[in-house]
């Protein structure tokens, strides 16, 4: 089941929010554990078992590594933890990957297995991972209810599409959290905000998409729109996924983590990495890049360590050689902006430092656009017009001017501006009390326009399922 | 407002939302067809341990869920009104209003397609035709003539020298200049019968038949409202056309022969304007082969019509100079099975009729 669906905003979440208001605060854990096994049997029946039992393992891990802490072979419980975590991941995600590679290297024929990836085995492996490394460490509690624990690992606000919801972070909500208008409200506003983002912008630019894969033309503008509107898409699509999440989380009591703070106004890769996908950068940063060293083990393991963490960050997003070779991109300029880059980049104007990042940001789309190496390669040199092909064609202008505003107020809205706005006319009264009416309005509007939107609509999956 | 208040009318909008709505779609009754879509509408799903377990049953039920939701109209109309007016989308799904007409995106040109439609052409020559007089006709969609407002359209030019180049049995008939955008209906992508006269007597004349559809006395009459196939599509709030009709005794005497049903029919089909697709009033509709005689006739003459659903609306004027027409639908009957149904011998002309969308598409021709 995805968020943005007929089924899931009108038949499952009104279920679900009237079941889970009624019961006693005891088995609010359950509905909700029971609520998230559904939502996810809706979307993978065969796969619902794994889930289970990668839940079960963590669970159990986290018992006996709470037990064994303190002895001599407490290390042992952490290992196997990681291993029956990471199996699953490992299995689904890459086994097909390493057979092609081996397959290609050694010139043999092994076939693949063609696996299914199970859905959202990227976000909650890493979830239970990070509960049993903060269990050892003695970052976190273990957690003695497999209810409460199966509750978190399979909470469907984050399930299948993150963000990566560290334990600590809800810890003490899954036994003790409050429920206020306050937060409702709130929820409900960064759940349409995060409905409209995904099925207003992110699924019309993503039929663009199509549109210009399925195109006969070939021209430079072509190959920029490409990109463009694909980087577009993927941010409001992502960062859409995880307003609901966050706002769905809001509603049962959760304070969620951010996990985007408009990450195009970055003015360096560094700083970019801080705004994107925050939960996987923090994880990795506290689970591998830290206890790898860091940089307080000297230049040349700090650069180790970065380029590790980001063949991994980049392996991670995908079983392909482009998404490694993404990482690594990623691990050149943020290991040359530590270096010497940043302290150059401080001396430019503003508006020269984000020139930069957001060329820079835009060239990792093509990388990360899931065409193979040699389509990578291919639309650079279309993009830089090194193909021989007209600068622009009837059809990309077409659809040029006929995605604008959409692009417009996309551009717009990945921007700090509206709320900015919002929150310096709430300063005066008359105008607070004007959006306060306006509000409620607004809301239902999008509400509604969503709901034309999916009506009217196909089937729209959420991108990172892949993952 | 205070925040507080805020908050409660917020929650309480949002909880009759998505209460409101789940509870009207029990309450209504299912709908089995869209008039404004043209198709059937999805059922509710039957229950089954394995469809449960396989995900066949959440798939059908989302379909369900989608085609039977209150209100669907209202809300396309809704999505289509943001796209034009508010986004300023030059087209939604592909459909595009200019100047009162809707029409629908068709690019880019298929020459494979094509070049299969002029083989499919020659191949029925050498195998029926070579003792016919034949000649061939493209019928320009409503594009050709909207396009110049800025929408990608086909390479007409190079479609109608493909055909030209590949067909050297079959004498061509030029009908792009004759026709203008009024020609067609506004709702709909198929040509208007009352516009069409000029054009019979144009084609007859070519096949070099003396008769004239204009000499015919024509009764025209009127079925309203007509909202064309593009309207539902469409999903906007638009004047519907009106559909015409030209008849006289000789067409409200004629019959048409379903020779799949075996059962005969008249020419205009009026009972089925209020069906799902009105322009069915044409001897009824998609049909494989329908043969229509004409009582009046005084020679002996027989055309063997090719065609897509824009022959159905001409065929009856063209009737004038025929003692018959059968008309073949190679979308639904194999090319390989005519001579099963058909005794070409007693047809002097034939005449391959198809609009440009189903040239850009010809696969389906079998």
């Amino acid at each position: 089941m995805v968020f943005s669906s007929i089924n899931f905003l009108f038949y499952f979440l009104p279920v679900v929010l009237l079941l889970y208001f009624t019961v006693p605060f005891k088995v609010k854990n359950l509905v909700l554990l029971i609520s998230s096994l559904f939502f996810y049997f809706y979307g993978e029946p065969v796969y619902l078992v794994l889930m289970i039992a990668v839940s079960l393992s963590g669970y159990l891990h986290g018992l006996w590594i709470n037990k064994a802490k303190n002895g001599r072979y407490a290390i042992f419980s952490l290992i196997s933890s990681l291993f029956f975590g990471l199996a699953p991941l490992l299995y689904f995600k890459y086994t097909d990957f390493i057979i092609r590679n081996i397959n290609f290297a050694f010139g043999l024929k092994i076939p693949a297995l063609n696996l299914a990836l199970p859905i959202g085995i990227s976000f909650y492996s890493f979830q239970v991972l990070s509960y049993t490394i903060d269990v050892y460490r003695g970052d976190a509690k273990v957690q003695k209810s497999f209810i409460n624990f199966a509750t978190y690992v399979s909470l469907f606000p984050q399930l299948i599409a993150g963000p990566i919801v560290r334990y600590t972070t809800v810890e003490s909500e899954l036994s003790d959290r409050t429920h206020s208008l306050k937060d409702v409200a709130y929820g409900i506003n960064r759940f349409i905000i995060g409905m409209s983002k995904k099925v207003l912008i992110a699924n019309s630019l993503g039929e663009l998409g199509d549109i210009i894969a399925g195109s006969d033309e070939n021209t430079v503008l072509l190959y920029w729109l490409k990109v463009i509107s694909f980087m577009i898409q993927i941010y409001y699509d992502f960062s859409g996924y995880s307003d609901m999440a966050v706002g769905l989380g809001r509603i049962f009591g959760f304070h969620f983590l951010e996990n985007f703070d408009y990450p195009f106004i970055s003015k360096s890769i560094t700083e970019f990495w801080r705004r994107w996908h925050i939960s996987l950068g923090t994880w990795f940063k506290d689970y591998v890049y830290i206890p790898l060293g860091g940089n307080r083990k000297g230049k040349a393991k700090w650069l180790r360590n970065i380029f590790l963490v980001w063949l991994l960050t980049g392996f991670w997003h995908g079983a392909e050689w482009n998404f490694i070779l993404w990482g690594l991109y990623f691990a050149v300029f943020l290991c040359a902006e530590k270096l010497f880059l940043l302290k150059l980049l401080d001396k430019a104007p503003v508006f020269i430092r984000r020139i930069y990042a957001m060329f820079f940001i835009l060239m990792s789309f093509v990388l990360f656009n899931r065409d193979g190496l040699n389509e990578c390669l291919y639309n650079f040199r279309g993009m830089f017009g090194l193909l021989n092909v007209p600068f622009a064609g009837a059809e990309i202008l077409y659809y040029l001017k006929s995605y604008s505003v959409t692009i417009l107020v996309a551009v717009i809205g990945s921007t700090p501006l509206p709320k900015t706005l919002v929150s310096r006319l709430r300063n005066y009264k008359p105008a607070c009390s004007l959006i306060n009416i306006l509000e409620p309005a607004v809301q239902v509007s999008l509400l509604l326009l969503v709901t034309a939107y999916l009506i009217d609509g196909s089937f729209n999956p959420f991108l990172y399922f892949r993952f | 407002m205070g925040n507080n208040i805020k908050n409660a009318v917020s929650t309480i909008l949002y909880v009759v939302i998505i209460f409101g709505f789940p509870i009207g779609n029990m309450i209504m009754p299912d709908n089995e067809i869209s008039c404004s879509e043209r198709r059937t509408l999805a059922q509710a799903p039957e229950f089954s341990i394995e469809s449960l377990i396989n995900g066949d049953f959440f798939g059908k039920f989302e379909e369900y869920a989608l085609d039977q939701f209150v209100f669907r109209d209202k809300f396309r109309s809704l999505k289509a009104f943001v796209n034009y007016s508010i986004l300023k989308k030059k087209d939604n799904n592909r459909i595009y209003i200019v100047n009162g007409h809707i029409s629908k995106l068709e690019y880019p040109l298929n020459e494979k397609s094509v070049r299969n439609a002029s083989d499919k052409i020659n191949g029925i020559y050498d195998k029926y035709l070579e003792n016919i007089n034949t000649g061939y006709a493209i019928i320009p969609d409503k594009n050709f003539y909207l396009a110049d407002n800025g929408y990608p359209a086909i390479d007409y030019g190079k479609m109608t020298l493909i055909m030209n180049e590949n067909i050297d049995k079959a004498k061509y008939i030029d009908l792009f200049k004759s026709l203008t955008i009024d020609d067609y209906y506004r709702t709909d992508i198929h040509w208007s019968q009352d516009r069409l006269v000029g054009l019979a007597d144009m084609i007859l004349a070519v096949m070099g038949n003396s008769k004239k559809a204009s000499d015919m006395n024509y009764v025209q009459k009127e079925l309203y409202p007509f909202y064309g196939a593009y309207y539902g599509q469409a999903a906007v709030n638009m004047e519907p056309d009106t559909l015409v009709y030209l008849t006289n005794n000789t067409l409200e005497n004629a019959r048409a022969y379903d020779h799949y049903y075996k059962e005969y029919g008249n020419i205009y089909e009026t009972e089925l304007f209020n069906g799902t697709d009105p322009y069915d009033v044409f001897l009824a509709g998609q049909k494989p082969l329908v043969t229509v005689e004409n009582p009046d006739s005084d020679t002996s003459r027989g055309l063997l019509l090719f065609k897509d659903s824009f022959g159905n609306s001409i065929a009856p004027l063209l009737l004038a100079g025929y003692s018959k027409i059968t008309l073949i639908d190679l979308r639904l009957v194999s090319s390989d099975a005519l001579d099963k149904f058909i005794d070409f011998s007693e047809y002097q002309d034939a005449l391959f009729l198809y609009c440009t969308q189903t040239l850009n598409n010809s696969f389906m021709l079998k």
